[in-house]
């Protein structure tokens, strides 16, 4: 049925979080993507993992790419620190090859996405 | 009173609260462990609320607490009479609400005993609500007892739909098995009450299941397969048929959903033959105006009337609880209530105009006192079952009827009171005549369909015979009942417990019932199951969510967009211009009769009740009651 | 020939090989965001206020997984009172809680299993608006429930026993 959307299109004044401004959200988001960029080659080295650094930047690409519609100035800002966060704990050797590895969710079994083949598979 | 000053917690107060705690408790047995109502006691509440922290119950004589002898009063109620308080609310309950003056006290004192004197069967459809109401565990499930402790289940809010009424139930559930179910709170439908067949069918959920799609094969049998070879064949059959005879069958308790996407798929295919299990005169404009098949004065409005006038009903196993909101209205209200039908007992007492057609002619022509009864009262409500109009004489009964109604407007005080109302029995039936589906199968037995799709069809209505040459029966249901016995393809589907699935009580109330458990085995939920052989077939629907579906159910009637809500029905004085034809009958009509009359055909109405070993006990423990001399018999 | 080799162990020992990397990897970040560690919040920006849309959509930093929040509805209700007991503590807040999922009996022990991570989920709200708002903001499909109230009804003890009226009871 039908929920009654309330639809809010207003804006509101608050506290920023860290940017006042998309431009400077902007260049904390580039910063942190030429961070991660030239943090690659050594993670891959640090790590053993197996995969190229090609693969290891191609993905850095498609996690940013994948929040490119958030607008909300705060919410990127918090990205970005939570993209901060993980570039430290992957540079410092904080985390585990295991770990760094669930971005590319190689042991994941991907599950059917048409509704057919989820028919089949099980009652979702 | 004023200037009163009322301590509620002063060492007084307490002492005292504790005090009478330790009355009650004094001839409480220790049964905690071993109660039914251990967890949800209302005795455990309030001790543990009100009362001291330790006993003084030292029993120097060896006197030991009273005990007292169970009683037998039915296969559902277990009763442990020691564990009694004699709050005597079963007693008020089947006497007030049930109208059943079964339940009583004997002795006095300590030696004050609650139960039926003589062992008789409690025979009521509303006994089980005893168990709710009792607050400690002296009456409690018998089918229940022992499985399980309420705070280890989870308990989901959805509807009922053993009838046409759409309680509102809790099914409480542990690891995807349904417990129990309970009644719900809804002040407009059902109040706190729920049918014994609503509460204790659920076992039939676990019986006769289909779990696996079947397919015939060349020797007869049915085969078990997997779903794409059972959809595959589907699809050949199909393709072998001619598509214009197409058809549909809308089973007792099918959902909405489900029945939307069967009408869309059906119509994509070519075809437009859909109908329900359950027949409604289609003279005239027939199902086009709600007003014509809907209980339009709601149920709640019944107790604002002052008199019914039941038509070929049997409103107490028909719709219980618009039975216990008559009777509600009966004792409190000073209604009257009038009965052209069966003289069945129904709790309260009616004036019984007989059976035959005849009478319910003399009133709409005004020549009976009673027509004159229905124009003097305030606010008269005519209630006409479903079940009296399905055979031939359906659409003679229902023209008189309306026209009794509408002269029976005319001398109105109220412009804005509905008069006309159905009682329906099935859960599907309302929400089928809504969408579309037309009533009855007679137009499918008149073009014999070359493929027929039963969507939990078990009222065993149709035989090889209607059906064109080698034509070809896909039954989706949950149960092995007759509609899979027919059937080519069988292909397993959920029951009311195991789907997220809107209903439509005969009040026009849309509702929905949510998923408790999961569906066994290789079983899916209906409304998938035709979206994938649509697929399948290549006319893909274009739904892919339960919101997707849902937002298709709004789009044909804004009764589906707004479940919960009943929507007053217009159009009243257009529908009874266009539907009174004036029909003159000629020779005799047949009676005016309801079919189901005797309790124990109350336990065995649908598929999931008909496969529950609770029901089977009810109608054997019924037919031993039936050779006890002291218990009621029934009125036919 | 020995320097050498020198020189490619002393290049494959790890920790020779961890260090330049270590400082590598500290001053790119450090000339990324002018810090070896996470970005702070600046003082200079006290009192200055920025304008956002009203509706806030935290999906992406909840973690909550995108299916969970796609393909999840939510319902808001006030929980219906237990029909066995007297008590109505528990219809006084507004709950929130998710739609079903598969569950199974585990064959080890026969506790309950499930694929569902939110299958516990139960927020408590008080009132149906935070309820709402909680749900817009994390991207979640809701829908209400109206509570059920009991209706106030008129009662009158001398009804049981009046010498005309259908309210007189048979059980004294």
């Amino acid at each position: 049925m039908a929920s009654p959307r309330i639809v809010q299109q207003g804006i509101k004044q608050v506290k920023p979080l860290m940017s006042v401004d998309r431009t400077e959200a902007r260049r904390r988001v580039l910063n942190l993507y030429k961070a991660w960029y030239r943090q690659i080659p050594y993670v891959v080295k640090d790590f053993y993992l197996p995969i190229t650094v090609k693969m290891g930047r191609d993905k850095v690409r498609e996690l940013f790419l994948k929040n490119k519609h958030v607008t909300d100035i705060r919410i990127i800002d918090m990205l970005v620190i939570k993209g901060q966060m993980d570039l430290v704990e992957t540079a410092n050797i904080w985390k585990q090859r295991n770990h760094v590895m669930m971005f590319f969710k190689d042991t994941v079994n991907p599950k059917p996405k048409d509704f057919l083949s989820k028919f089949y598979e099980g009652q979702e | 009173m004023k200037g009163m000053k009322v301590k509620t917690d002063s060492p007084v107060t307490r002492k005292a609260r504790e005090g009478v705690m330790e009355f009650l408790l004094v001839n409480h047995p220790l049964d905690c462990p071993i109660c039914d109502q251990g967890g949800e006691c209302d005795l455990q509440d309030q001790s543990m609320a009100f009362g001291s922290d330790r006993s003084r119950f030292t029993d120097n004589a060896f006197t030991g607490k009273r005990a007292v002898e169970d009683k037998n009063i039915g296969p559902l109620i277990k009763t442990i009479m020691t564990r009694c308080i004699h709050c005597t609310r079963c007693i008020r309950f089947a006497s007030e609400v049930a109208g059943v003056d079964d339940l009583g006290t004997s002795g006095r004192g300590s030696d004050m005993q609650v139960g039926t004197y003589v062992e008789k069967m409690f025979k009521s459809e509303l006994s089980g609500n005893v168990i709710d109401l009792c607050p400690v565990g002296a009456l409690t499930s018998k089918p229940y007892a022992f499985t399980t402790r309420p705070w280890e289940t989870r308990r989901i809010e959805s509807i009922d739909v053993m009838d046409a009424v759409g309680s509102n139930i809790v099914v409480s559930m542990r690891t995807n098995e349904v417990m129990r179910i309970l009644p719900r709170l809804n002040e407009d439908i059902n109040e706190e009450w729920i049918s014994d067949k609503s509460r204790f069918a659920y076992d039939g959920l676990k019986r006769q299941r289909l779990t696996t799609p079947f397919v015939r094969n060349n020797s007869g049998e049915l085969v078990a397969t997997d779903w794409e070879t059972a959809l595959f064949d589907i699809a050949q059959r199909v393709k072998d048929a001619n598509p214009a005879t197409i058809a549909g069958v809308a089973g007792g308790q099918a959902d909405l959903e489900a029945m939307v996407c069967l009408k869309d798929m059906i119509n994509r295919l070519g075809s437009e033959v859909l109908c329900t299990e359950e027949a409604f005169p289609m003279i005239n404009s027939g199902t086009d105006f709600r007003s014509n098949y809907v209980m339009n004065t709601t149920i709640a409005g019944i107790e604002e009337s002052d008199l019914v006038f039941l038509v070929g009903t049997n409103p107490r196993l028909e719709g219980s609880l618009v039975n216990a909101r008559i009777r509600k209205s009966w004792v409190h209200n000073e209604m009257c209530v009038v009965l052209l039908g069966a003289p069945v007992d129904l709790s309260y007492d009616y004036q019984y105009l007989g059976d035959s057609f005849s009478v319910l002619k003399e009133i709409a022509d005004g020549s009976h006192p009673i027509a004159k009864a229905l124009a003097d009262a305030d606010k008269p409500m005519i209630i006409l079952g479903s079940d009296a109009i399905q055979h031939n004489n359906g659409s003679l009964i229902l023209d008189t009827v309306k026209r009794i109604a509408k002269n029976t407007k005319k001398s109105l005080n109220h412009p804005d009171w509905k008069v006309f109302n159905v009682l329906h029995r099935n859960a599907s039936q309302v929400g089928a005549l809504d969408m579309g589906y037309k009533p009855g199968m007679d137009s499918l037995k008149c073009d014999k369909p070359s493929l027929l799709f039963l969507l939990g069809a078990d009222a065993d209505k149709l035989n090889n015979d209607d059906l064109h040459g080698n034509a070809g029966v896909i039954y989706i249901g949950s149960h092995g009942d007759a509609g899979a016995q027919m059937a080519d393809v069988v292909l397993p589907a959920a029951a009311y417990t195991e789907k997220d699935a809107m209903y439509v009580n005969t009040e026009g109330r849309a509702q929905v019932g949510r998923q408790a458990v999961s569906p066994p085995g290789m079983a899916r939920h209906d409304w998938k199951i035709i979206r994938a052989l649509s697929e399948i077939l290549g006319v893909s629907l274009p739904y892919d969510k339960l919101s997707d579906v849902r937002g298709r159910l709004a789009e044909i009637s804004p009764t589906f967009d707004r479940p919960g809500r009943v929507e007053e029905t217009g159009f009243d004085n257009v529908s009874d211009d266009v539907t009174i034809d004036k029909i003159t009958h000629t020779g005799a009509t047949a009676p005016v009769v309801p079919a189901l009359l005797k309790l124990r055909d109350f336990y065995m109405t649908d598929p999931i009740s008909r496969s529950s070993l609770t029901m089977a006990k009810c109608v054997q423990a019924y037919d031993e009651a039936e050779a006890n001399p002291y218990s009621k018999p029934e009125a036919i | 020939m020995a320097s050498k080799l020198l020189v490619s162990v002393r290049q494959l020992s790890r920790l020779n090989y961890g260090s330049p990397c270590f400082t590598r990897a500290m001053s790119s970040i450090t000339s990324a965001t002018g810090s070896t560690d996470v970005d702070q919040k600046k003082d200079e920006h006290k009192g200055i206020t920025i304008s956002v849309p009203d509706k806030v959509d935290l999906s992406t930093i909840t973690g909550v997984p995108e299916e969970h929040v796609k393909t999840r509805t939510v319902r808001i209700f006030v929980p219906a009172v237990n029909s066995m007991q007297s008590g109505t503590f528990n219809s006084r807040r507004w709950r929130m809680e998710f739609d079903e999922r598969e569950r199974w009996e585990n064959p080890l022990m026969g506790w309950t299993s499930t694929g569902d991570p939110l299958s516990n989920t139960e927020v408590h709200f008080s009132s149906k608006e935070d309820a709402i708002a909680f749900c817009e903001k994390n991207g979640w499909d809701w829908f209400v429930e109206e509570q059920k109230k009991p209706k106030m009804r008129v009662k009158s003890y001398g009804a049981n026993f009046s010498w005309d009226k259908r309210t007189r009871v048979s059980t004294k």
